[in-house]
This record gives structure tokens, C-alpha cells and sequence, in this order.
């Protein structure tokens, strides 16, 4: 039958050709590429007819396709896919065309991901450069999820140690930060600049980063941006397949294994499996061990599903364990330890190697339960529901004097019920519209048994939202999107000032009415708070002639302060400031302003994006004075607002110097200031740049990349050093703090290679062998909270075994 | 409209019922006894021509006291570490001190008058026989206005120094208390 149909079509080629000869005219091409409209990947075995002809094409294993010979005129273009909606596009043929289309997985219905990142994703998945694919996730399976997306212009990784990174879009992170795993915002204490997001990246397959917050599905809180990550996607048929990747790294010596297995039944049922082990010991730095710098981490996921096309239904269960130590001598008692700390050169306390983890430690478990349920009523229509539990708990672990160092200096439990109900509506691929509602309860408890007063109160938050965003998409060449958003947040809270805390505040005026009831020295108040806040985005992208695209978009958000931001009260070991919250925040209003100029095709690609943002109410820490305790004066710092100015520009460049060779520059600058105070912001990324070549051999069995990282030293940073009286040789001395000054820029270089095993088109098993940090240079980062106390990690080397079956 | 009754049945009413089940007003919570805390440090100093002297630093007053000491003279030091939070149940901390002698360590700096101190008869020692310097004996020079500077230092790096930075560790107590040295 097939070869009938090829020689159908040759005979047509043939005939065309003649005619050709004939007219001298028909000699067009229209190529292009089919892509996942989720992730980007390229679809293979499309069809593509040329209707009211017999000409047809299927699309190969890079899901490119190609039409030659073509007579000029109005062509109809009809596009399907087994596992597709089809599609039909009507094109004016009159020179050669690129004509690229993205179709959307009827399978993928489960994980749907209705948005579009206007500022990036182009129409030709040019994309990649806002998301991590496959390979990417595989790269950085032992490390964080923050570390993988560092590789992405405009991320930056907060973080406190190596270990304890969080990704930092457009200078910012935590609550301005959204995670959204299988379609459900990550709930977790993501206040914290030390608390990492409770996440493992190998449960899935791609991660997508929209810069915008434009998902206005998951909250309209989030100005930073929002990762979105996906899980792997199932076939609707027979099959049965799995991975398994191992990790040894000699710095640490330590490595990770993580392994998965799918499998699906062609009457739509379907079960994952996944679980990750990780486990490091103490790290090195150039020129000394890091003691207490180990990891352990052990997770598993399960799901599973059943999928009718017109309605379907998944469980989804995830657990995510780890244990996480700090480095040792960050561990201090008073500002005179600080300074101590900040005039030697390295570490004060280095031990031998091992690989326990001892206080300073963290522990976190994270549990997550997800049910999904959809049904289609039509072609058009579709609702779906969804229902998420997730139970956060979080110990810190301290040095503790007359206690146990086992007992959690802070013990938080997070429990999260959240519901999702939403209705879409697509019409012939161009319009998209979505409304849905949202629900969630928030449990906050704050274990009274550490015997430290507790950092954050036990609180329960409720939140009703609403939001409805649509697209509508005519052509390939002209996008336009909307979205509006409007939340009613809920806090009641429960927490024990300090009498003398309350009333220095002058609480017991403004806030008489919370006040419950006063225990010795302290008081019980039970503070009640609202908050409604309006989201809106809009957003256009439009092609510039055949190479180029543009795009723009604008997004206000509004955020209410979080937990710590409003509450946070108690004494910081790794920098000897005691930290308040404040009652009388309001909420965050940001208005950003998002353009995209890309060039998407030839030899050289690439996306110049800059941003601009004005956030009314900006909510940051500041110092306020010192406070006098028998440990000596603290500085003691409280969360205030002001007016903040952020813009910056994201760049990513490729050219491809032949099939071969490819070479990547990517380059991020951002500038934030306070304009009340008429201060620049403190942690934000200095300017950095990476640039890198990778040469794949011919039959790309093998490939080799280079990369070079360089970081600028951040010369825009607040002063808040302070002075500090202590004795040196009897007497009394005024030292300076230095806790401001940035370190200097530096740069690192990292060597990649990779061996695929067996047949190179199937590759089922792959080799990759790197070195970071290749000439061990000693480096430290302005956006590490250990930058006080340590180097940065020195040279790594580690292997990677993948193994598909 | 049939649709919107069906949207209704499946998604909004499960949804509102849901909420309510699980919306419940939030136990009280404990009010939390703060351990490890030290809120007072006692020095007494006892000398063969004098009556003894105490002299108090707490969190909790306004910490006025100064010490006293004649020029050229001995003084048998000892030093107490108190939790007095809770008026009802103080409690003594130096005995954890003692008890946990390895990673403790007592130290004294002065500015403005020369105090040169060494290791008293009834001192604590640690597994290695070091000092801890609960119990101390000063030796005061001449007359003089200073600050003797108290420490209390939680795991010390070593417990063999001269000066507090060089016994590193983390700082459980630094207090400075006004000293006089007189005729």
C-alpha cells in the first residue's frame, strides 16, 4: 500500500517535473519544521498533504519536512498526526518559504500547559533557549535544579553553599519566583534565600522558563518569572521503556543514580515510575577541603493514568527526601566571629574529609499527592480538574550549648490543599480561551520543641483566585495573548512577640485588636490580614520578514507579602543578624515591560531581550540599628518597602559555523535600584556571560564542548557595613564590617565530552566525562551567602553513564 | 445552560464543599521555653582583705555595676552563668559548662588596665587538662580606668590561646562590664 503511494507520488513528481520543464515556474520549496507546541520537540512521522493535490511529505526523526517543485499560487496545507489534532493552513506560495507549525500531543492534554512565552518562544521552537530539553536535564542530573537553569540567559542561582540553590529570574527569587511541577505550583517554605526548592529534576523531561509571569494559571504574583517543569510524555499504545542514569563525581566523593520506567497500554492506561539517589561528602575548594558540605537526597514519584482522548483521569505521587550540611565554620556566634571569619583567608574550622553530615544541617521531606480528572464535552470544549496535597516539612538543624544538636532549632510543617477547576476552549487552532478557578489552604506549623523561638508562626492562609487568559494565533507570523487574574488572600496568624518587641513597634497602638493575651514576658496575638490583588498580561509577537520575529508584552502583577516577609522574628547564624518581619507591609505591585528581538533562522540565531520593571511597594530586608544581647550587639535588620527599578537585558547568540561546529553566547545584565532610598538593590546578578563550542563528529558519535563562564564583579551594591568595637592588644578598637563589598569577577571553564555506544541514530547508551572549574581557579560569588566564609567548589571531574531501554 | 448546571454539579460545588471541610479555626499554640539561653553572667571576686564583691550583667536590667579592685592585689574570680527567663525556675548554666568542659571555654580581655590572670585552684578542666577559667585568679597592677570583656566561647578551634580570637569558636557570651582599679 505504502509503495504504492510513494510511487503515486513519483509519478506526480515526475508529471511536475515535466510540467516544470515546462513552465519554468514551478520551482518553489516550502520546508519547515513540526514541533510539540508544549515543549518544542520535533514530531515525527507528521503528514503533511498539499490538499486538492496528492502531494504529500512526512516529517523525519528531527520533525522537518519538505515540499520541492512547487508552482506558485494559494496553497492548503493540511497537517495530521496520530496523535494530533490536525490542523489546515491556507499559504500564498510565491518564493521560497519556511513554513514551521506546532501541534499539540493529544496525549499531552494531561499535562496541558496553555501558555505561551511570548518572550521566547518563537515560532520555530527557536525557543531553546528558554528551556532545558532532555540532554540538558540529563547534564545536570546530580545537581540542582537551580544549577541546570543557570545555563539559561537571565537565571541566576541564589545561593547559600553549593548544595542550597534557588533560581533568580531578572534579579529576582523566592515568593517573586514561581515552580510549577505537573501543572501545580511547588509549595514549599520558598521564602528563605536559604531554602532550595524541595524539587527533583529527573522526574522530568523538560523544564521551561517564562520570564513574563504570563501563566497567569499558577498565580499573578510572581514578576520574576515562573519554571515550568514537565513531565515525560506517554504514547498511546503498547509500550514499555525506561532510563537509568549514574553519576560519579570524584570532588565530594559522591555521585547519584536515578532511574525511571513507563509504561503504557494502547487502551490509554499508563504508569511511571521514578526514583533518585544522590549522595555526596564533604566538597573542595581549590586549596582546602569544605567541611560539612555533604548531601544526601533520595526521592520517588509514581503515577498513573488512563487517557480516552475525549477524557482521562492520573494520580500522581511524589516524594522528595534530602539532607543538606552547611558548611561548618559559616556556623557563628557573634558579629566578632563574623569578622573573625572575614579576615582570614579561608575557612576557620577544616576537618578531615568525610562523608556524615553534621549541625549545621538542613532536612527537608516533601510530599506531594495530585489528582487530575477531564473530560472534552466537544471538539472545542474541555474542563479539567485538579486536586493537590502537598506536605512541606523543613528542620534546621543548629550548634547547639546544652542541648542536643539533634533537636531542630527550626521545625516547620506546610501542608497545602489545593484545587484547580478550569474550562478551555479552542476554536480551529487560532483562538484559545481559558477560565478557571482556584482554591487553596495553606497550614503553617511551627514545631514548639526546638526551643528557639519560632522564625515563622504557625499561620493558616487561604486563597480564592480566578483567572481567565486566552491567545489568539491566525497565522504563524502574528501572535497576540491576554490573561486577567484577581485573587483574595487570607492570613490568620498566631505568634508570640516579645513584649518589649510589640510594644518598641508601637503594635500595641496600631494593632491593639490583635492582641489575645499576655504571658510573661510575652504576648500572644492572633494578627488577621487581607489582601486582593489584581494580575493582568498582554503580549504580541509578530515576524519581521522571514528571519526575524518581535515580541512584546507587558504584565502587572501584585503580590501580598509572604510569611517571613510579615512575621519572620529570630537570630540568623550564618551572617549574626537578627531578622523581624513587619506587620504593616502592603502588597507588591510590579508593572513590567517585556521585548524580544530574535533572528530565528540562517547560520547565525539568536534573542536580544530586554526587560523594564517598576515595582511600587518593593519588599526587602534592611539593616535598622543594632540590638544589644549578651552575644553582643546584633545588627538587626527588618523587611520594609520602598520603590524599586529593575531592567536589564538577556542575549542569547548562536552561530553554526558548519554542521559540525556551533558556537553559544549567552549574556545577561540587570540593574535594580531603590528609588526611595536612591540605593542599588542588593543580590543581584552582576553581568555574566557564557560562551561556548561544541563540535559533534559527523556521524555524531561523539561531541566535545567548552564552556567559559565569567562573572563581573557587581559594582552597584548597597553599603550596609557597620562598625564594630573590640579589643586588640587591650584596646579598644573601632573595626569596620565588611559585609557589602562584592568579590571580583571571575571565570571558569568546563569541558565536556560525550560518547554515544552502539547504533548513533538509537542511541541507547551514551558516556559523557566532565570537568568543571578545569583550571581549579579560586573564585568566590556575590550571590552565595558563604562568600564570607569560602571558595567556591574547585575542579570536578565526573562520569556520566546513561543507559535507555 | 444544561452545560453550566453540569459545571456546576462537577467542579464548583465538590470545590466549595471541599474548602469548608477543610477550613478549621487553628489550635493555640504553645508558648515556647527558650533553651541554651543565657540571660546573666555573675563574677565573684573574693580576696583576703575584702568583703566579696558580685557584680551582675543580665539581659534583663540596665547592667549600671562596675567592678571594683585594689591596685596590686589578688583576686579569686569565679564566674556564674544564670537563665533567669523565667523569675520562677532560674536556672544555673554554669554546671552545663562544666559538664560540657571540652567544648566550653571562659575568657577575660581587658582595655584600659593590664590584668594579667591565670587558671585558680578550683578550676574545671577539660579532658585535656586545660583550664576552662570558671575559676580564675587576677593580679591587678596599678590604679586604672578599664572594661574587662567577658567571653564565653562554644567550641573552641583550640583551647590553648592568649587572646579571644585566637581560640575561635562561636561566641555564646560577650559582655563588657566597666572596671576600676583604685588605691
Amino acid at each position: 500500500m505504502r509503495l504504492i503511494v510513494l510511487r503515486t507520488i513519483y509519478f506526480f513528481l515526475f508529471i511536475q517535473s515535466i510540467f516544470w520543464l515546462g513552465a519554468q515556474e514551478c520551482d518553489l520549496s516550502l520546508k519547515g519544521r513540526v514541533t510539540d507546541l508544549h515543549d518544542g520537540t520535533p514530531i515525527f512521522g507528521a503528514l503533511l498533504k498539499i490538499e486538492g493535490t496528492d502531494l504529500f511529505v512526512q516529517t523525519n526523526e528531527n520533525g522537518i519536512y519538505s515540499f520541492g517543485n512547487l508552482c506558485p499560487g494559494e496553497k492548503i496545507l493540511f497537517l495530521s498526526h496520530p496523535e494530533c489534532n490536525p490542523i489546515s493552513k491556507k499559504h500564498n506560495l510565491i518564493s521560497n518559504t519556511d513554513l514551521n507549525f506546532e501541534l499539540e500531543h493529544h496525549i499531552n492534554e494531561l499535562e496541558e500547559i496553555v501558555i505561551s512565552d511570548n518572550q521566547l518562544k518563537g515560532l520555530n521552537g527557536n525557543a531553546k533557549e528558554s528551556r532545558l530539553n532532555t540532554d540538558q536535564i540529563i547534564l545536570y542530573s546530580s545537581q540542582s535544579l537551580s544549577d541546570a537553569l543557570k545555563s539559561l540567559a537571565g537565571v541566576s542561582s541564589l545561593k547559600t553553599g553549593n548544595a542550597i540553590a534557588k533560581p533568580m529570574i531578572h534579579g529576582m527569587y523566592g515568593s517573586r519566583v514561581g515552580i510549577v511541577a505537573n501543572g501545580i505550583r511547588l509549595q514549599d517554605q520558598e521564602w528563605g534565600a536559604d531554602h532550595a526548592p524541595n524539587i527533583d529534576l529527573n522526574a522530568f523531561q523538560n523544564v521551561q522558563l517564562i520570564k513574563g509571569a504570563s501563566a497567569l494559571k499558577y498565580g499573578g504574583d510572581i514578576p520574576g518569572g515562573i519554571i515550568v517543569l514537565s513531565p515525560p510524555k506517554l504514547i498511546l499504545k503498547d509500550s514499555l521503556f525506561g532510563q537509568t542514569i549514574m553519576n560519579a563525581s570524584l570532588n565530594g566523593r559522591g555521585g547519584s543514580l536515578t532511574s525511571k520506567l513507563m509504561k503504557s497500554t494502547s487502551n490509554g492506561y499508563y504508569v511511571n515510575g521514578q526514583l533518585t539517589a544522590k549522595r555526596f561528602g564533604d566538597l573542595s575548594a581549590p586549596d582546602y577541603l569544605l567541611s560539612n558540605t555533604g548531601v544526601k537526597e533520595f526521592n520517588v514519584s509514581f503515577k498513573l493514568g488512563r487517557n480516552k482522548i475525549s477524557k482521562g483521569w492520573e494520580l500522581n505521587y511524589s516524594r522528595f527526601q534530602n539532607e543538606i550540611g552547611i558548611l561548618r565554620a559559616a556556623h557563628i556566634g557573634n558579629i566578632q566571629d563574623l569578622v573573625r571569619a572575614l579576615e582570614v583567608d579561608k575557612p576557620l574550622r577544616i576537618e578531615p574529609f568525610t562523608h556524615q553530615i553534621n549541625a549545621p544541617k538542613q532536612q527537608g521531606i516533601h510530599q506531594n499527592i495530585h489528582v487530575i480528572y477531564f473530560n472534552k464535552f466537544s471538539k472545542d470544549l474541555k474542563w479539567q480538574l485538579d486536586y493537590n496535597y502537598q506536605v512541606n516539612s523543613r528542620k534546621e538543624f543548629d550548634i547547639r550549648r546544652g542541648i542536643s544538636d539533634d533537636i531542630p532549632a527550626i521545625d516547620l510543617k506546610l501542608q497545602t490543599h489545593s484545587m484547580l477547576g478550569n474550562i478551555i476552549w479552542r476554536k480551529d487552532f487560532n483562538w484559545t480561551q481559558e477560565w478557571g478557578v482556584n482554591a487553596l489552604l495553606q497550614d503553617n506549623f511551627s514545631n514548639p520543641n526546638t526551643g528557639v523561638k519560632r522564625l515563622i508562626p504557625d499561620h493558616v492562609k487561604t486563597q480564592f483566585g480566578s483567572y481567565w487568559v486566552g491567545s489568539y494565533k491566525p497565522s504563524n507570523s502574528f501572535h497576540w495573548d491576554w490573561g486577567l487574574r484577581l485573587d483574595q488572600v487570607n492570613w490568620e496568624v498566631q505568634k508570640y512577640y516579645t513584649v518589649t518587641d510589640w510594644e518598641s513597634r508601637g503594635y500595641d497602638e496600631v494593632f491593639s485588636q490583635f492582641e489575645v493575651e499576655q504571658r510573661g514576658t510575652q504576648i500572644l496575638v492572633n494578627p488577621q490580614f487581607d489582601f486582593l490583588n489584581f494580575a493582568a498580561q498582554t503580549g504580541i509577537s509578530f515576524e519581521l520578514g522571514k528571519q526575524f520575529e518581535t515580541s512584546l508584552s507587558f504584565i502587572l502583577s501584585q503580590r501580598s507579602p509572604n510569611a517571613s516577609e510579615l512575621f519572620s522574628d529570630g537570630l540568623h547564624h550564618s551572617l549574626a543578624t537578627i531578622e523581624f518581619g513587619s506587620l504593616t507591609l502592603e502588597k507588591e505591585v510590579s508593572n513590567k515591560l517585556l521585548l524580544s528581538f530574535s533572528k530565528t533562522s540562517g547560520k547565525l540565531k539568536g534573542v536580544i531581550e530586554p526587560y523594564f520593571s517598576k515595582i511600587n511597594n518593593y519588599i526587602f530586608i534592611g539593616p535598622k540599628g543594632l540590638q544589644q544581647t549578651i552575644r553582643g550587639a546584633f545588627p538587626v535588620w527588618q523587611y520594609e518597602a520602598t520603590d524599586a527599578l529593575l531592567w536589564g537585558v538577556d542575549t542569547t547568540f548562536e552561530y553554526d559555523f558548519s554542521n559540525q561546529l556551533t558556537a553559544n553566547v549567552n549574556a545577561a545584565f540587570t540593574y535594580a535600584q531603590d528609588l526611595n532610598n536612591d540605593l542599588p538593590l542588593i543580590n543581584i546578578p552582576p553581568f555574566n556571560t557564557t560562551q561556548s563550542f561544541k563540535y559533534r563528529s559527523p556521524k555524531k558519535r561523539y561531541e566535545v564542548e567548552i564552556v567559559n563562564h565569567f562573572v563581573s564583579r557587581q559594582n552597584r551594591f548597597p553599603d550596609l557595613n557597620f562598625n564594630f568595637s573590640s579589643l586588640q592588644e587591650n584596646v579598644l578598637i573601632q573595626r569596620e564590617v565588611d559585609i557589602s563589598s562584592p568579590p571580583n569577577a571571575y571565570q571558569a571553564v568546563d569541558l565536556f565530552f560525550l560518547i554515544h555506544i552502539g547504533d548513533v541514530k538509537e542511541s541507547k547508551t551514551s558516556i559523557r566525562f566532565m570537568l568543571n572549574n578545569l583550571t581549579n581557579t579560586r573564585y568566590r560569588d556575590y550571590l552565595n551567602r558563604m562568600r564570607y566564609y569560602a571558595d567556591e567548589v574547585g575542579r570536578n571531574f565526573q562520569v556520566q553513564l546513561v543507559y535507555s531501554y | 445552560m444544561k452545560q453550566f448546571k453540569f459545571l456546576q454539579k462537577t467542579f464548583l460545588l465538590p470545590l466549595l464543599a471541599a474548602t469548608f471541610l477543610i477550613s478549621c479555626s487553628p489550635e493555640e499554640p504553645e508558648a515556647i521555653l527558650e533553651q541554651e539561653l543565657i540571660t546573666t553572667v555573675e563574677l565573684t571576686f573574693t580576696s583576703s582583705s575584702e568583703e566579696d564583691q558580685i557584680v551582675r550583667w543580665s539581659t534583663t536590667s540596665a547592667n549600671s555595676e562596675s567592678i571594683t579592685l585594689k591596685a596590686n592585689s589578688e583576686y579569686q574570680v569565679e564566674i556564674a552563668f544564670y537563665d533567669e527567663s523565667d523569675p520562677a525556675d532560674i536556672e544555673d548554666i554554669t554546671e552545663e559548662v562544666i559538664e560540657e568542659a571540652d567544648e566550653h571555654q571562659v575568657f577575660y580581655e581587658f582595655s584600659g588596665v593590664t590584668i594579667p590572670f591565670v587558671q585558680g585552684g578550683s578550676d574545671a578542666l577539660d579532658e585535656d587538662q586545660n583550664p576552662v577559667f570558671i575559676n580564675t585568679v587576677w593580679s591587678t597592677g596599678e590604679i586604672g580606668n578599664g572594661v574587662v570583656s567577658v567571653y564565653l566561647i562554644h567550641e573552641p578551634t583550640t583551647k590553648a590561646s592568649t587572646t579571644r580570637d585566637g581560640f575561635g569558636g562561636e561566641t555564646d557570651v560577650a559582655v563588657d562590664i566597666p572596671l576600676v582599679v583604685i588605691e
